[in-house]
């Protein structure tokens, strides 16, 4: 079969070709737009950490503000389901044992669900 | 071809790939910036990108209003692009055909051509005031909807095609409007695409005559995107230049896509025979 041969032209197949992958991208970015972010707590020993408070801070222009506030459970999980921005600093804190570092989660686009990789872990209490 | 000869051309091909790379440094050092969060002062700094990453991107998208910024340049480059293949190849059509003060009229255009534009912005936005097209798409691409370099491009075009073809035509009974709709636009595809790139790009980069129109942020194009960005960021962030590759990458785009006939196009009517 002969295909067109405007079919063929490169005036139409990098349009065509931009628009379809901008058609899948928005396609995904639907399906996984829903602001949860999932996590979990634990000691320097690797142990669960439960009842701390994290807290979710959101990307402004040059600072980040405090946007959300989550508290873990038994197994030391917790979870954010508001969050709108496409970068935020995640921090969690417990009687006793201070704070974890701050952990910069970095997304594709706004509001992506993502589940950390690595704990927040507290340091060793001394 | 002899031992010296071979030389000849390997050293004229070396210097050539020399200045090539020359040129393209600035527009990796920018991308490779853009990648990463290294401080361009950074020293030594470092040739090969570290840690390099795409999110500064993301933060480009999300930070400002980037995509309200890239569909107003779309539809402002767009308005100008085409205003600019009708209007210039109606202007080259005429110049080709004689007629009284023909020669005054060439004159004028040639000399109209040394006049800067910043020396006519002021009537210019006078003029676009007068007819209530300040803040508007097509009052950002008014003064883009004909150049004169661009209606040369279309003249010299035009004059290449046989004159028998055009008088063909007219026999035929095609007014003057389906002698250049059919005829000679057909075979002036090289002058299309010529207009089309320098249009696009005039247009795209421009950034004096929207800031001097725009009132309304939501009107803004790039350019004024990509100097707001720089007055919020006020350093030498990797966001920064990955905002200058977003601006960049079209145009750089569209010339790629037409750069064989746009090479063309310019040098048509530039040899006889």
């Amino acid at each position: 079969m002969k295909i067109q041969s405007w079919a063929t032209s490169r005036w139409v197949i990098v349009p065509g070709g931009m628009t379809l992958f901008t058609l899948i991208w928005l396609a995904y970015v639907a399906g996984h737009n829903h602001g949860i972010v999932d996590g979990r707590v634990v000691d320097a020993a690797g142990q669960p950490v439960s009842g701390a408070s994290v807290l979710l801070f959101e990307r402004g222009f040059v600072t980040h503000q405090e946007r959300g506030h989550a508290t873990s459970d038994a197994q030391g999980m917790f979870r954010f389901t508001d969050n709108r921005s496409h970068s935020i600093q995640l921090e969690a804190e417990a009687p006793g044992r201070g704070r974890t570092d701050r952990r910069i989660v970095r997304l594709w686009f706004a509001a992506q669900d993502v589940k950390l990789a690595e704990p927040l872990r507290f340091a060793a209490v001394k | 071809m002899t031992r010296d000869a071979k030389l000849l051309v390997s050293a004229r091909h070396l210097t050539l790939m020399v200045i090539s790379f020359a040129m393209l440094v600035p527009f990796y050092w920018v991308t490779r910036t853009a990648v990463t969060n290294e401080n361009i002062y950074a020293y030594p700094p470092s040739l090969l990108p570290r840690d390099a990453h795409l999110f500064n991107f993301v933060d480009v998208w999300y930070l400002i209003p980037f995509p309200r910024y890239l569909v107003n340049s779309v539809i402002v480059s767009t308005i100008a692009v085409i205003g600019n293949v009708i209007f210039n190849a109606m202007a080259g059509y005429a110049l080709t055909r004689q007629f009284t003060g023909r020669r005054v009229v060439l004159a004028l255009f040639l000399s109209c051509m040394l006049i800067p534009f910043q020396a006519t912005i002021i009537p210019a936005y006078l003029i676009t005031a007068r007819m209530g097209l300040l803040n508007t798409y097509l009052g950002l691409a008014f003064p883009m909807l004909s150049t004169i370099v661009c209606i040369f491009v279309f003249k010299s075009a035009f004059e290449a095609v046989p004159k028998s073809l055009v008088d063909a035509a007219r026999i035929d009974g095609l007014t003057e409007w389906r002698i250049i709709v059919r005829v000679l636009l057909p075979l002036s595809k090289p002058a299309i695409a010529t207009n089309v790139i320098l249009t696009f790009i005039w247009s795209w980069n421009n950034f004096l005559w929207p800031l001097l129109i725009t009132r309304d942020p939501n009107m803004q194009t790039l350019p004024l995107g990509l100097a707001r960005f720089l007055s919020y960021m006020e350093d030498t962030t990797g966001a920064l230049y990955a905002f200058a590759v977003m601006v960049l990458a079209p145009s750089i785009l569209v010339f790629l896509m037409a750069q064989k006939e746009f090479i063309r196009g310019l040098t048509s009517g530039a040899t006889k025979g």
